[in-house]
């Protein structure tokens, strides 16, 4: 039976209303639903006996939207751009999946689709939210696939088959396998050093230790030469662009003291010190895999803009009826019909009747914006009020959506690289470090020449960059584990310095500082009316709109209604108009409401009956709660703020005023915001830019931090070195101290690390330091470093508790 | 400590092995997805067969 308590949809969690009907049947138990979608998918769901789905995920499901055509897909000329035929006659497709949350979903996915004949293979990856699926394709559609994963609720956009090479994977594996062999590598050269240490200490016959040497040698061979490539690559690298980072110290130590210790082995030398290589190798290797897991949960361009562009388009054909075709297959000059709430396909005028367009995240309106007979429509923009048909002008490459694409990909090549920390510090490192190598050799070639080379090992090993080399890791990837449990996820490593620097941050308006709601601001009555009776009338009118303002209404109306609107009409753009209480009301645009052209603010709409103007209803946008205290909190940090926004000078102005904002910039197009941030710099500004639409996208790729809200469009993350998953403000600030700690924790370490090697290099360049007692040093030294950057914690920074949205990020905690 | 001569190469040989099944699960995707296998132990045995909703349980 329903239970009294449960107000949420069952399958998305969505707030009920307290008259919800419809309910589904799970598990031989009634839930409550929010809609028919929902309902669908919750019984499906239980169906397949899935309903375990609802047990273990930790994230809600993407509400279940109603049924959509994707018979589409099986046009030859779409599965020849995303269907991949293997050799063996089965298909393969790589298919990004809109709503896919958490493993619970990866496991529902996995074990739908294995339910539908024909499909032989499926594997999801929820940090890149794709799934892989081989088919049958003379047994299954890609469209009954695809239909499956739309009815689950989640929204599937099939890849270009070029996807299936998937990168991230690859490097992944590769990762992996490398450090596994470092590790295993490791133990064994350990174990074998220990027999060593304890002749040194004991006794042992020089058979027995050259044997052990040898053995030692072999087990060092594989971490040396295949677990240490990339850092010899890297090495290389940086050599060419002769620009050392932390790579040429890495590979130089590690390359000198392997071969050192392989000509000791071969001569019978002193020591041997490949337990210290390969434990070397090991934690370097672990602090980058952590490094990449975090680099790889970053929003790809490519998966962004698959996103965006719908891949289907209806086309109106000569004859008039209307055909799904895809996208790529439209020309100039054709014209395509965009159903209600759809996504405009390419640039083209407007045919037809008026609509509304949603330019939010292209263009930094926060409006739809009224688009009529001739008008321009953008794609990218959604449509509501349609459907509507447009003649298509520019496609693919020529859209403004693609200008702004490389727009940003011209900012992120100019944007300036700041060195890391860590990296500058390098350089001086590898001088030293042969400084004091060549010294030691030139030193003892006086005095013993015999000693010269144990002795310059020694030196090698003792300096062994393994403290310095952790230092900056270490406290990078703590840095990122606090981060990540506050919802912040930080996608470039080097973006946790650099946001502790900032001292000028640019905030977009829209969807950034303020949340896409409006409220109403005032009700001004024009006649004899009361402004609670006209707004309550207005309600009404708008029952069962979606546009926003029409919920703005309903939010503020009076509990006591009025009674129920009758012939309901609403014009596409204009307004809406009905009966109550045998009156005839109009509410909308002033035109539309008093049927004559008017001098009202465009921000306004008007009430009127067949008398004249009853009320008049302003709105404002919704600031959101957290903006505020969150602006107040950086600039008692020392940075200062602007606000950008490619909205009109009145409402920026209003938004800047209620933050307490004084230099802003309305009106603001891509390149506008890309020039201001320039001139920020030129007066040597460190600027951090904070947004969240697609038209914040360039201005992100040029920042020196650029940080996206997780709720914000694809592309501004993509192109964001932070995204702020809980889409709260307020981490910001807290970010922004746990960086600055990082910061002075990585200062410690290597401070630490220089001190360490600054007493005992000279010791060993003595010859006084034996090699257990080296190997020893270097362990603590390195412990030293990872315990200081375990001091990095998010205990100060408490601002409110803060519930994990993305169970995919590597650090997260289980919830309970 | 002859016996040393043997344990040694042994113990290499199953590092070995080790280090080749270890390639083998990582090429067949088996450590690409590291959350989802945790949570199969939770559910029933029986899923993943289409049935009706009706006789579910």
């Amino acid at each position: 039976m329903p239970t009294a308590a449960a107000t949420r949809c069952f399958h998305c969690g969505e707030t009920l209303a307290a008259d919800a009907m419809l309910f589904a049947r799970v598990a031989g138990q009634s839930q409550p639903v929010c809609c028919i979608g929902c309902q669908a998918a919750c019984e499906w769901i239980g169906g397949l006996g899935l309903a375990d789905y609802y047990r273990m995920r930790d994230a809600t499901a993407p509400r279940a939207a109603a049924a959509v055509d994707l018979s589409v897909w099986d046009r030859d000329e779409l599965q020849r751009l995303y269907v991949y035929r293997r050799s063996d006659g089965s298909a393969e497709s790589n298919v990004l999946i809109e709503g896919l949350r958490c493993a619970a979903c990866s496991w529902l996915i996995e074990h739908a689709l294995a339910a539908v004949a024909g499909v032989r293979e499926v594997s999801v990856n929820v940090a890149g939210k794709r799934a892989r699926i081989v088919w049958q394709p003379d047994d299954v559609a890609l469209s009954t696939i695809l239909g499956a994963l739309a009815r689950l609720g989640y929204t599937p956009h099939p890849l270009n088959r070029k996807s299936l090479d998937d990168v991230a994977m690859r490097e992944q594996r590769d990762a992996l396998k490398r450090l596994l062999v470092a590790g295993l590598g490791m133990m064994q050269a350990m174990m074998f050093a220990i027999v060593l240490y304890a002749g040194d200490l004991e006794g042992i016959d020089n058979s027995t230790r050259d044997f052990f040497r040898w053995i030692g040698l072999l087990v060092t061979i594989p971490v040396v030469f295949y677990a240490a490539l990339p850092f010899f690559r890297g090495a290389r690298r940086e050599w060419r662009a002769r620009r050392p980072g932390m790579d040429t110290p890495i590979a130089l130590a590690l390359g000198l003291v392997f071969v050192a210790s392989a000509i000791e082995t071969a001569r019978g030398g002193a020591h041997v010190y490949f337990d210290s290589a390969s434990m070397f190798v090991f934690l370097l290797l672990g602090g980058r895999y952590l490094e990449m897991r975090t680099r790889h949960r970053a929003t790809d361009v490519v998966d962004a803009l698959a996103r965006l562009q719908p891949a289907i388009a209806q086309r109106r054909s000569a004859s008039g009826a209307l055909e799904s075709i895809g996208v790529h297959e439209l020309q100039a000059g054709d014209r395509v019909v965009v159903a209600d709430g759809a996504t405009v396909p390419a640039d083209g005028i407007l045919v037809g009747a008026a609509c509304y367009a949603d330019e939010s995240l292209l263009s930094g309106e926060s409006r739809p914006v009224r688009r009529r007979h001739g008008d321009r429509m953008i794609a990218g923009s959604v449509v509501s009020g349609g459907p509507v048909e447009i003649h298509v002008e520019r496609l693919g490459a020529e859209t403004m959506l693609s200008a702004i694409v490389r727009l940003a990909g011209q900012a992120q090549q100019q944007r300036p690289q700041w060195a890391a920390y860590g990296e500058r510090a390098a350089a001086y490192f590898v001088v030293a470090l042969l400084c004091a190598a060549a010294t030691t050799a030139l030193a003892w070639w006086y005095v013993d020449s015999s000693r010269a080379f144990s002795a310059t090992l020694a030196v090698l090993v003792v300096a062994c960059p393994c403290a310095f080399a952790l230092s900056v890791p270490a406290a990078l990837a703590r840095a990122l584990a606090v981060l990540a449990r506050r919802g912040v996820l930080v996608l470039k490593a080097n973006a946790i310095e650099n946001l502790a620097r900032v001292d000028q941050f640019l905030f977009d308006k829209t969807g950034t500082l303020t949340n896409r709601d409006v409220e109403l601001l005032s009700v001004a009555p024009l006649a004899q009316r009361s402004a609670d009776e006209c707004l309550a009338i207005a309600a009404q009118l708008e029952t069962g709109s979606t546009h926003p303002l029409a919920q703005a209404l309903r939010s503020a109306a009076p509990a006591q209604a009025a009674s129920a609107a009758a012939n309901l009409r609403s014009v596409a753009g204009e307004g809406v108009e009905g009966d109550i209480e045998g009156r005839h009301y109009r509410l909308g645009t002033a035109a539309f409401a008093l049927g004559k052209r008017p001098l009202a603010d465009a921000d306004e709409i008007m009430l009127a009956d067949d008398s004249g103007a009853l009320a008049a209803f302003a709105f404002r946008e919704h600031i959101r709660a957290e903006a505020a205290p969150a602006l107040a909190a950086l600039r008692a940090q020392g940075a200062s703020i602007e606000i950008l926004s490619g909205d009109s000078v009145a409402r920026v102005a209003d938004v800047a005023q209620r933050l307490g904002v004084e230099t802003f910039q309305a009106r603001a197009n891509p390149a506008r915001k890309l020039d201001r941030l320039r001139q920020l710099r030129e007066r040597g500004r460190f600027v951090g830019v904070v947004g969240d639409g697609i038209n914040d996208a360039p201005v992100l790729a040029g920042a020196d931090v650029a940080i996206a809200l997780g709720s914000g469009a694809d592309l501004a993350q993509a192109n964001a070195d932070i995204v702020l998953a809980n889409d709260r403000l307020d981490t910001l600030v807290a970010a922004r101290a746990i960086a600055a700690k990082t910061l002075r924790v990585m200062r410690q370490n290597i401070a630490w690390a220089l001190l360490y090697n600054a007493v005992t290099v000279p010791l060993a360049a003595l010859g006084a330091i034996p090699p257990w007692a080296a190997a020893i040093g270097m362990s603590l030294s390195s412990l030293a470093v990872v315990l200081n950057s375990l001091r990095i914690n998010d205990r100060e920074h408490q601002c409110k508790p803060l519930r994990v949205l993305h169970s995919d990020d590597a650090f997260a905690p289980v919830p309970a | 400590m002859t016996i040393v001569l043997l344990l040694i190469p042994l113990s290499l040989v199953l590092v070995t092995c080790a280090v080749w099944a270890f390639f083998w699960g990582v090429n067949h995707a088996q450590f690409d997805d590291l959350d989802t296998p945790a949570l199969i132990p939770l559910s029933n045995d029986d899923v993943g067969l289409p049935r009706d909703a009706t006789d579910h349980r």
